[in-house]
């Protein structure tokens, strides 16, 4: 007869031993039953590993968690149109940010074109309303221009900087926004230099090099690069940008 | 798996969140059974369950209905915490000299009114002290009443295997267990 191992017991204390007549081999042996009863009762102790209770809406609790996490799954149409529906939340697809950028490339044109510290008396923005009278595009102020629009430009890059420096994880879109506002920031660079603004012109060289390393280093650079740039900015760069951004806004700055 | 299941599996494979919901409601409670039975730890195992929850949302599109979804979404959560432990349990034993769970295992001691808690104290030290392939093993057979071919596909491991390991987590048990049950 075959010895009957421990390993034997446990299959059928688990219903899963392949001779059906073990069973009733253990039932009919002394020594085998002893041994049987001996393996259950110290196996049944194993049921007191009871996990906490958790409340009957654990679920639900559960869901609402995770349902802000849910990207796209597998599917793929589905999964494309909750990525486009993603990315309008996001601040780059903003219609604000979309429009803005947009008006990049014609702003610095102008303002390139129009060039030189020449400034216009006259106060304003294009369709502002000045004693009573519209303003239009030839009496454009390119100083007051420059300075609006770049408060726009960092605003957005006060937007990204801050999620940068309180994220642990690096996202595409990140990458993307950051390229984004590397090209806004270079354009807004040369029409500041070629309105004699070096002030303006140096702050946005010293945001170019950061914007960079976004760009290209964030997303496939080491943690140890990501950490740097985060202290980078939470350091100081941010700061600069809110203070140079409240100083355009009032206009402080010299044009 | 019943048709209904199969159902809303189906919807929640082609992008349906609603249908995806009403499985977070259904296993919710057993994923985090499974999860703290992995890691003795409460927030734990909810991130686990979470995170399970994450990626089962990605990967429904791949799930077969041949298995069992339970099974499926076992072995996301056992592939979950096992990161998990590997991440952390080994920070923990850095940090402190004494691993966490003979800390258990000392707070132990039999008292008169506190029997109960002693085995389940001890029980928990004893489930720790196995090494994570044989925990494993021995929660989803013993706690999850899935068949050792089961337990050896949410493995991945053969089903040989899976029965050393059962095996051995067994033997380690009761050693941990005898002395109790005269209690």
């Amino acid at each position: 007869m075959k010895k009957i191992t421990d390993d034997d017991l446990v299959l059928l204390f688990y219903g899963e031993h392949d001779d059906p007549a073990l069973a009733v081999m253990v039932a009919e042996s002394e020594e085998l039953s002893a041994r049987y009863d001996a393996l259950s009762a110290e196996l049944k102790l194993a049921d007191t590993y009871l996990p906490p209770e958790r409340a009957d809406d654990y679920g639900s609790d559960v869901w609402q968690r995770i349902s802000s996490q849910l990207g796209a799954n597998g599917n793929r149409r589905a999964g494309r149109l909750n990525a486009w529906l993603a990315s309008l939340a996001q601040p780059r697809f903003s219609l604000a940010g979309a429009l803005s950028f947009a008006l990049v490339a014609v702003l610095a044109f102008i303002l390139g074109r129009d060039g030189g510290p020449e400034i216009i008396n006259t106060p304003g923005m294009p369709g502002d309303i000045v004693n009573g009278t519209s303003i239009s595009m030839t009496e454009i102020d390119p100083g007051r221009l420059l300075t609006h629009s770049v408060s726009g430009h960092l605003e957005q890059v006060n937007l990204i900087l801050t999620q940068f420096a309180n994220t642990t994880e690096s996202r595409s879109s990140e990458s993307n926004f950051a390229t984004d506002m590397l090209v806004a920031n270079r354009l807004y660079r040369q029409a500041a230099v070629s309105q004699g603004n070096t002030k303006l012109a140096a702050f946005l060289a010293d945001l170019e090099p950061l914007l960079i390393e976004l760009a290209y280093e964030a997303q496939s650079g080491s943690a140890a690069t990501r950490e740097r740039m985060q202290q980078e900015v939470r350091d100081g760069l941010l700061f600069r940008v809110r203070v140079m951004n409240r100083q355009l806004n009032k206009s402080e700055i010299s044009i | 798996m019943s048709q209904t299941e199969q159902k809303t599996i189906r919807k929640a494979a082609k992008g349906d969140r609603a249908a995806f919901r009403e499985l977070v409601l259904e296993h919710s409670h057993a994923m985090f059974r499974l999860a703290w039975r992995l890691t003795s730890d409460e927030t734990a195992a909810e991130d686990i369950v979470q995170e399970s929850f994450i990626k089962a949302w990605r990967k429904i599109g791949e799930f077969r209905m041949e298995s069992s979804f339970k099974s499926w979404l076992h072995r996301i959560t056992v592939n979950t915490a096992m990161d998990y432990l590997r991440k952390h349990v080994r920070r923990k034993q850095f940090e402190t000299e004494e691993p966490e769970w003979e800390t258990v295992e000392h707070a132990g001691v039999a008292t008169d009114t506190g029997t109960q808690i002693d085995i389940s104290t001890q029980t928990q030290a004893a489930m720790m002290d196995l090494s994570e392939s044989e925990r494993t093993a021995l929660l989803l057979k013993h706690y999850e009443g899935h068949s050792i071919i089961e337990v050896a596909r949410i493995m991945e491991i053969t089903t040989g295997a899976c029965k050393q390991n059962i095996f051995r987590a067994v033997k380690k048990m009761r050693i941990a267990l005898r002395p109790l049950v005269a209690t």
